[in-house]
């Protein structure tokens, strides 16, 4: 999982005085919001990075051509218990075979985590107020879960669970023994 | 009932690990109480009038005596001795401190036990027949299909944040025990000609603010298609349920909003699952999984068929307390010369549903003794005992009084289902214990209650309808009015058994009525009911006959303290 810090973050936005600039220039990283996007996809040089910032109530599939030219999709959390992006994150991820960078933003919490990182996002922009250490404990706790996901395809009953249950106490036995040191 | 393996034991481990970590953020300021909130209740715990509310989960009702042991022990070092049945099959505690959260989390999962998504805008626990794996007329077995459902929805990563709770019911025999019909799915499974099995699945059902009974989408589903339908209903659902209005936000509102829409969307999505999604077709159950798990819920050793398959029947002159208890409280079973008995948690001076540890021990004890170790919670919250020789039957009823459960009365209006209301619960707007305790006393004669004979009275003390007052032949329910308590009363309500008929919410018969009334109003409708009886007509059917206006008139003869507007 990345951790973006908006101090030194690749993507850029193309906000004029008045917010979104409704015809931006073509330039390489930027993260465009969905009408921006619609507004210069038909002229944007082909190859050139670009990003795109979804909505939660946005229908994935009508994105489903474009997918290949962009480098990062930003679904938005906002309020963390509207859980509609992660059903966009997964759709992006297990359907469309999304392969670009998918981030969360908005209302964005430590103990998502977990969610956010099964149902395919790669980067997570924490609200202010989160501790990045908490946050990658959040993923530290399970072995393995009992369905599929976009990380592991395959449910427990398909997977050698046995085997995961073993890495994660050799993991732990480690984590301990570091500790003592 | 199902087997614990090392990977279950190592996940509810893991998931109170992780609770105890964000109980520790919360306790240091870390984890704000509005952030918390909604992480803890997906861990069963709710925050009360008192203290807080523990949520334990018990899977489609199954539970054994190690387990209820241990929950006594958690009521005695932790609660004030108390734990509450629920009509989710649950247990509620009321008392524990938060900061104790944690350990208590610890001691559940020491014994295979959690509070996993019994609460919160998720996919609760799954609810079942109480007589599963036992009941005479069942066609197949649900717990297997259960427990396979009990792992996909359990932390399931899309679906922790839906728009709202989210209901899944299960039953496979003749008779509706589960209501299917009020749950935001509904599961029959059943056999096709082909004698192949599969589920025919009802969405869109669910009590609350808008009462409103599943309509089926599915006549026959495959069982092995299960998960990827009910992926393909539950995203539809995320997707596109109403978050603006929390009333507004269950499945039933999109489904009766959408109609024909939704089904369409469902099954769009089900075959783009199958046939498109990396993970999708994956989720197909093989036969080698469904037979690992149904191995857990093969009968006991040592349970097998006796005699004849014959009901229990009383000798020649025994009591007529152990007469009424046979035939209300002990059950056909599947198995011949046994039974399932009921421990009634419906007796005076307890709250229904209610028990203490000692009580817990004792009933764990009789389990043990009489049924294999394990027991049952049904929907109407009691215990049952589902491997009692029948032969043990005279013994069993001995014990059962001296604990307490023999209450003869499962079925008849004492054993009345009723939330813990105003007294505990922080949604309540009006208390439903005393009102429960006051009907009670009003049919303390058990001759009346048997002459009053079936009869499903539910009581919920508010709108939310944990006490399932729209599915009650009588219903009341608690509103505020003004700071006050007052109660709705609503008749001809049905679950969807065969005895109420089609699953339908109960109509309501006039403007609310006070506290005091209620004990009166309850008599004066029974009492209607007896005076227009036909010969052995149950009071369902009689409403159903005559029509609510003498149950209305005779209702609000009663009114000492509301007029009739």
């Amino acid at each position: 999982m990345k951790f973006i810090d908006t101090h030194h973050d690749t993507w850029h936005t193309a906000l004029g005085e008045d917010g979104p600039q409704p015809h931006p220039t073509a330039a390489a990283n930027l993260l465009l919001t969905l009408e921006q996007w619609h507004a210069v996809r038909d002229t944007w040089p082909a190859g050139l990075a670009v990003g795109v910032s979804l909505a939660n109530t946005v229908d994935i599939e009508t994105l489903e051509a474009d997918l290949p030219r962009l480098g990062l999709i930003a679904l938005h959390f906002p309020k963390f218990v509207d859980g509609r992006a992660y059903s966009q994150a997964h759709l992006l991820r297990a359907r469309y075979r999304y392969t670009g960078q998918l981030r969360a933003t908005g209302d964005v919490l430590v103990d998502m985590l977990p969610l956010l990182q099964r149902t395919g996002f790669d980067a997570v922009l924490l609200r202010h107020d989160q501790k990045r250490e908490s946050a990658e404990r959040a993923l530290g706790f399970f072995a393995g879960h009992y369905q599929g996901d976009v990380q592991q395809p395959l449910p427990a009953f398909a997977r050698d669970v046995g085997a995961e249950l073993a890495a994660k106490r050799q993991l732990d036995a480690d984590a301990a023994a570091g500790q003592g040191i | 009932m199902y087997a614990y393996t090392d990977f279950d034991r190592q996940f509810v481990r893991a998931r109170a690990a992780q609770f105890r970590d964000q109980l520790q953020r919360n306790l240091s300021g870390e984890l704000a109480d509005d952030d918390f909130k909604p992480l803890r209740l997906q861990n069963g715990w709710y925050v009360q009038r008192h203290a807080p509310m523990l949520r334990v989960a018990v899977p489609y009702g199954e539970i054994n005596a190690r387990q209820l042991h241990q929950l006594a022990v958690i009521a005695r070092e932790f609660d004030q001795g108390w734990g509450h049945f629920t009509t989710r099959q649950n247990l509620q505690y009321n008392w524990i401190p938060l900061p104790k959260a944690a350990d208590v989390m610890d001691k559940l999962a020491a014994v295979d036990m959690h509070g996993i998504q019994t609460s919160g805008n998720c996919i609760r626990n799954i609810t079942s027949d109480a007589l599963a794996g036992i009941a005479a007329d069942e066609t197949v077995d649900p717990r297997p299909y259960a427990e396979v459902m009990r792992q996909w929805s359990t932390l399931h990563p899309e679906f922790a944040f839906l728009p709202r709770k989210f209901k899944i019911a299960i039953t496979g025999a003749a008779e509706d025990r589960a209501a299917i019909g009020w749950h935001d799915v509904g599961l029959r499974v059943l056999k096709n000609d082909a004698g192949e099995v599969g589920f025919s699945v009802l969405v869109g059902g669910g009590m609350g603010r808008t009462p409103i009974i599943g309509t089926q989408i599915r006549a026959f589903l495959p069982w092995d298609q299960i998960l990827c339908y009910l992926e393909a209903i539950v995203r539809v659902y995320n997707r596109y349920g109403r978050r603006d209005n929390a009333y507004k936000a269950r499945i039933k509102i999109l489904v009766k909003a959408e109609g024909q829409k939704y089904f369409d969307a469902v099954e769009e999505e089900f075959q783009r699952i199958l046939k498109e999604d990396v993970g999708g077709a994956v989720q197909l159950i093989p036969q080698a999984e469904f037979d690992r798990i149904n191995a857990s819920f093969q009968r006991p050793a040592g349970v097998v068929p006796v005699g004849t398959a014959a009901a229990p029947a009383a000798a020649e002159g025994a009591p007529l307390a152990y007469q009424r208890w046979l035939q209300r409280n002990v059950h056909a079973h599947q198995v011949a010369g046994y039974a399932a008995v009921t421990l009634s948690l419906k007796r005076a001076g307890q709250a229904p549903g209610d028990v203490t540890a000692d009580q817990m021990d004792a009933a764990a004890n009789l389990s043990t003794r009489h049924s294999h170790g394990e027991l049952r919670v049904t929907h109407d919250q009691n215990l049952l005992l589902p491997w009692v020789k029948q032969a043990d039957l005279p013994a069993l009823f001995e014990a059962a009084q001296a604990a307490s459960f023999a209450t003869p009365n499962i079925g008849l209006i004492t054993d009345m289902i009723n939330c813990p209301g105003g007294d505990f619960c922080a949604l309540a707007n009006a208390r439903s214990i005393p009102v429960a305790a006051a009907i009670t006393e009003r049919f303390a004669d058990l001759d009346e209650v048997y002459d009053i004979g079936d009869i499903d009275l539910h009581i919920s003390g508010c709108i939310n309808s944990c006490g399932h007052h729209h599915s009650g032949h009588i219903g009341v329910l608690g509103v505020d009015k003004d700071g006050s308590e007052w109660y709705q009363v609503s008749l001809a309500g049905s679950d969807g058994s065969t005895l109420s008929g089609e699953a339908t919410p109960g109509k309501v018969i006039g403007p609310s009525f006070a506290a005091e009334e209620v004990p009166d109003v309850i008599e004066a409708v029974v009492d209607t009911y007896r005076a227009h009886r036909t010969a052995g007509e149950r009071f369902i059917d009689t409403v159903r006959r005559i029509g609510l206006p003498p149950f209305k008139a005779a209702a609000d003869a009663q009114r000492h303290l509301t007029a009739v507007r």
